[in-house]
């Protein structure tokens, strides 16, 4: 029997008791089965645009133009909460949450559209403490606005005698690439997908690591003739395995059969990646068990780390929107990588080609990720 | 003897056909207990005999099904019922020191709970120092409870739970894992609260030896109460003779005795043989006869003791006793004469504090080497270098021949770990702990598979290998734990407190298989224990003591040794005996203790002696029933020579001073 048979075996079956012991943790596999199901699910419900946002309408203009402004503020962007006479009626509803914006139409709003001299004026007032309504609102009801003026002047000029169609204007005719029809629910999910895949991977192998030195099964394996590398091996193979059963039931359940997300590239290609991925988080989180005494540690030390990984590697916010200091820093987040691998592979199509500073920037983190582990993982028990 | 006088009024407590179920499965079975105001009562028996239910439902933490329960008078048949009479009751659970606060202080954690129990705050002050100085942990009222020792953790524990001047004190268990020196001390505290007045004590234990502590003891088996009354009654209940044999080859006149008695031990080179019903001279005639094809050396025929008793008591409701048939579990024959373990001048420190200090010792193949000593003495320490899981600061530590240092990969193959804690993967199977450690070392599919059914039918666990490890009791895991160290036929076995936790009968079991495999594949063995009857079964004895080991010698031989330096031992009986020992002591007559109703004194003259506590028993108005020589336990040795060190110890600081 060679060394090298020996040298697999022990891998073997440290690892298929990994895999066991996460089988026989009910909490912990109904955790990790969520992450890569209900979660996502839950989360492609979710939206970025304007919906329904409660508003308030004092008109004192009482003319069509006014009611037809109020009118084209409508569902399911918008959802008018009633009239007032009094502004301060308004404001104080805003003041309790009560409605997102308020709007208030002068008297002079139809003479003033109607003579064209001076341009008529509507005031918006929005509550700015809740963000992405107070950024989207104005821009929605701004964009009605616009529709409506472009109407009025369209209306006026014709009145003049001027052919309004030999007008010169520019048309917004938008034609998204690569998710046509803007759905939200593709880059929601894919992002939780992503997210919550480099969450089990961290935590998985550092809360098992801890287990062992919690319970003292550690020495037991270490007056054994193992050596450190094969006891972190067979934890890092025993999250690829699990990552990859996750991401495939996660893909092909949910984001294909469910969201029709397309996959225009190699899934081959991304399930490489993907297990590559796995492994450097794995690492990561072999790391950051060699820190902790216990469970409990573990899990802040994670949250610590995650927190600015999950946030800022491009999921949920433009990577190229962050600063350049920033920038720089999120470039060590495997998750930044994976991030524009799996959009590329999955949404343009691409491949390895134009992929590949990406692979290898994983790859590397991972290889610094697993020697630090070694070597805090030796320094402590070798 | 002055039974009479203490049994007074009703009881304190009194269970008739207690019933607890778990899920349908019950865990006491019509228990009768009766406990008597001012008693020192145990309660003794296996894991899962129910002792822990029993003493959780007396002290008003658990419910329970069936059957009749009066503590203090107040009939137990509610929640309400069990309010009214906690305030009277001081109970301490199972597990050191888990019912404190490890982050607070030792005076906070006395402060919590008498705060917790309404304590007032001047009566709090007085009873608190009282206390503190009683246990001798004032000095230490500011140290983090995490920070204390064993012992001391233990110490706390009953400070707390006495706290509120309980009429009753129920303990589970609360000297296991503790070591013989703390355990001593926290008898002598526990006696001296019984001698101030108004308490009575219910107390369960792991460690058979401790039951002669108690005024009166049951025995739990299954659920029921097999045997009740005074340690001297109890072990009258199974007349009987027990013989010490030697003979050689000790592993079949082993054999030859387990064939023919039911109730056979090995005490190192000794073999200890329980004979039921027969005069020593019977019993010795029987011993003989089965031992014809192995002529013993010497055979003497003694008093029985109490943990005989107990044994064959169990024996009689069906209990198991004996280990699975013996089986090659070990390594081949060592190859050549030399030593397994070979320690050189050892010594590891950690920062500033030495733990172990330039220990040297020898194992031979087929030697059982027990390490004593308290906690923190440097046990575990020894085994750590030894095992290559710590690296020694000087010295030089070889185990099969090799340098321990290297942490060579080849020996690792042939030595085998059990830790402390039993380490085991509790969320495996029984039979999946074992593969797991076959392919740890590399064994094939095959191998495996006939490895794993040698060694569980070794350990006795055939019928439970498809049992997840959490759910069986410490006694199989314990046995799992070794046959986990022992997949890969190790030629040295290293094994650290392997009976911590563990029942009596378990550990006997336990003791069975060491046996075999020191004897009859020569796997050389070191055990740390703090029990002392398991210590007289090793062959050789080190004793450590603040990091060096102060003597190494068979432990028939540390007696002798303890014998010629401070006497011998002798016991005595005497109406009154916390009267009796307070009044030895102050007439300097030695450093009398309280075994139950007897005292121990161990006298350099003892026919001098004797004359000497008559007659100041007699100026006391002390009735004297009784004195004679008894032969010294482990415990004493292991206690008169730590405390000989602690004072020379404490001389040699105040001397710097």
């Amino acid at each position: 029997m060679t060394a090298g048979v020996v040298w697999g075996r022990q891998v073997l079956a440290l690892t298929v008791k990994e895999l066991r012991q996460l089988w026989r943790d009910r909490p912990l596999l109904l955790y990790v089965v969520y992450l890569f199901t209900v979660e996502l699910v839950l989360v492609a419900g979710g939206t970025r645009e304007l919906s329904h946002a409660p508003f308030l309408v004092r008109d004192a203009d009482r003319s069509a133009a006014s009611r037809e402004l109020v009118h084209d503020l409508r569902e399911p962007w918008f959802t008018l909460r009633g009239e007032v006479r009094d502004p301060g009626e308004a404001l104080r509803a805003l003041d309790h949450g009560e409605v997102r914006f308020f709007v208030d139409i002068p008297p002079t709003f139809s003479r003033d559209l109607g003579r064209g001299d001076t341009p008529a004026t509507v005031q918006l007032v929005v509550d700015g403490s809740r963000v992405v309504s107070a950024w989207l609102a104005p821009s929605y009801a701004g964009r009605i606005a616009d529709g409506l003026s472009r109407d009025q002047a369209a209306r006026n000029l014709g009145r003049l005698g001027v052919d309004v169609a030999a007008l010169p204007t520019i048309e917004n005719r938008r034609r998204t690439w690569y998710n046509p029809n803007l759905d939200d629910a593709w880059g929601n999910a894919l992002a939780e997908l992503l997210s919550m895949m480099t969450v089990a991977c961290v935590l998985l192998p550092a809360a098992a690591a801890v287990r062992e030195k919690e319970h003292g099964t550690i020495e037991q394996l270490l007056v054994s003739p193992l050596t450190p590398l094969q006891v972190m091996l067979s934890k890092a193979l025993s999250m690829v395995f699990v990552a990859l059963l996750g991401t495939g039931i996660a893909l092909h359940g949910i984001l294909r059969a469910v969201y029709g997300l397309p996959a225009h590239g190699s899934l081959t290609l991304l399930l490489a990646v993907t297990a590559l991925y796995a492994f450097t988080n794995a690492a990561l989180g072999l790391v950051l068990s060699t820190f902790a005494r216990n469970t409990t540690q573990v899990g802040l030390l994670i949250l610590l780390t995650l927190m600015p990984v999950l946030q800022l590697s491009g999921t949920w916010s433009p990577f190229e929107a962050e600063p350049e200091p920033l920038r720089a820093v999120m470039s060590l987040s495997p998750l930044r990588h994976l991030v524009s691998v799996a959009y590329g592979i999955l949404l343009r199509g691409v491949g390895m080609e134009v992929l590949w500073p990406h692979v290898a920037a994983i790859a590397a983190l991972g290889t610094a990720c697993f020697g630090a582990g070694l070597w805090r993982f030796r320094r402590q028990f070798g | 003897m002055g039974e009479a006088a203490l049994v007074s009024g009703p009881p304190v407590v009194r269970a008739a056909g207690m019933w607890k179920r778990y899920r349908g499965r019950p865990a006491v079975r019509g228990v009768d207990l009766r406990v008597e105001r001012g008693e020192l009562h145990g309660l003794i028996g296996a894991d899962g005999a129910g002792k822990s239910s029993l003493l959780e439902a007396i002290a008003g933490v658990l419910s329970f099904e069936g059957g009749v329960l009066e503590v203090l008078g107040v009939r137990i048949d509610s929640e309400a019922s069990a309010e009214r009479v906690k305030g009277r009751i001081g109970f301490m659970p199972q597990g050191l020191g888990l019912n404190l606060y490890p982050e607070l202080s030792v005076e906070e954690n006395v402060d919590f709970f008498a705060r917790l129990r309404l304590v007032p705050a001047a009566a709090l002050a007085a009873r608190k120092e009282r206390l503190l100085a009683m246990t001798r942990l004032a000095p230490f009222r500011r140290r983090p409870m995490k920070h204390l020792s064993g012992g001391m953790k233990q110490k706390l524990g009953l400070i707390c739970t006495l706290v509120h001047e309980p009429e009753l004190l129920v303990l589970d268990e609360p000297t296991t894992g503790v070591d013989p020196v703390s355990r001593r001390d926290f008898w002598a505290i526990l006696s001296e609260l019984l001698r101030s007045g108004g308490l009575t004590a219910l107390i369960s234990t792991a460690y058979l030896d401790e039951a002669s502590r108690f005024h009166r003891v049951s025995l739990l088996h299954e659920g029921r109460c097999v045997a009740s009354g005074d340690p001297t009654e109890v072990r009258r209940l199974v007349p009987g003779a027990a013989v010490s044999v030697e003979a050689e080859p000790q592993a079949d006149a082993f054999a030859a005795l387990k064939a023919a008695f039911p109730q056979v031990e090995a005490l190192g080179g000794t073999l200890r043989v329980f004979v039921e019903a027969a005069t020593p001279e019977e019993a010795t005639a029987r011993v003989r006869s089965a031992l014809a094809r192995t002529p013993p050396r010497r055979v003497a025929a003694d008093e029985p003791d109490l943990e005989d008793a107990f044994v064959a008591l169990l024996r009689r409701e069906g209990a198991r006793v004996e280990a699975g048939p013996p089986v090659a579990v070990g390594a081949p024959a060592a190859p050549g004469g030399g030593d397994a373990i070979e320690a050189d001048g050892l010594t590891r420190d950690f920062g500033a504090f030495r733990a172990v200090d330039q220990v040297t010792f020898r194992v031979r193949p087929g030697e059982i080497f027990g390490l004593l000593g308290a906690n923190g003495a440097g046990k575990t320490t020894v085994i750590k270098m030894l095992t290559g899981l710590l690296r020694p600061s000087a010295g030089r530590g070889r185990v099969a021949g090799v340098d321990m240092a290297r942490s060579d990969r080849a020996v690792k193959r042939r030595i085998g770990y059990m830790s402390q804690a039993f380490s085991l993967y509790t969320d495996l199977t029984v039979a999946e702990n074992v593969s797991l450690y076959a392919g740890i070392y590399g064994l094939g599919r095959a191998a495996a598979r006939e490895r794993a059914d040698a060694l569980l039918a070794m350990a006795g666990l055939a019928r439970h290998r498809d049992a997840r490890t959490a759910s069986l009791p410490m006694g199989m895991r314990q046995r799992l734990a070794l046959g986990c160290a022992l997949v890969h036929r190790p030629e040295v076995v290293f094994l650290d407190e392997p009976t911590s936790g563990v029942d009596p009968l378990g550990r006997r079991r336990f003791w069975d298989i060491l046996f075999e495999l020191a004897r009859r594949e020569r796997v050389a063995v070191l055990v740390t224990t703090h029990s002392m009857t398991e210590a007289e079964r090793c062959d050789r004895l080190a004793l450590m003591f603040a990091g060096r080991i102060v003597s190494d010698a068979p432990p028939a031989v540390l007696k002798r040794d303890v014998e010629r330096d401070a006497g011998r031992l002798l016991e005595v009986v005497a109406d009154d005996p916390a009267g009796a020992v307070e009044r030895l002591r102050r007439d300097g007559l030695g450093d009398p203790v309280l075994f139950g109703r007897r005292i121990h004194v161990l006298s350099p003259e003892p026919e001098r002696d004797a004359s000497r506590i008559r007659k100041s028993l007699a100026a006391a108005g002390i009735a004297c029933r009784g004195i004679e020589p008894v032969p010294l336990s482990m415990e004493d040795v292991f206690i008169y020579r730590v405390r000989a060190l602690e004072e020379r110890e404490a001389w040699r600081a105040g001397g710097r001073s």
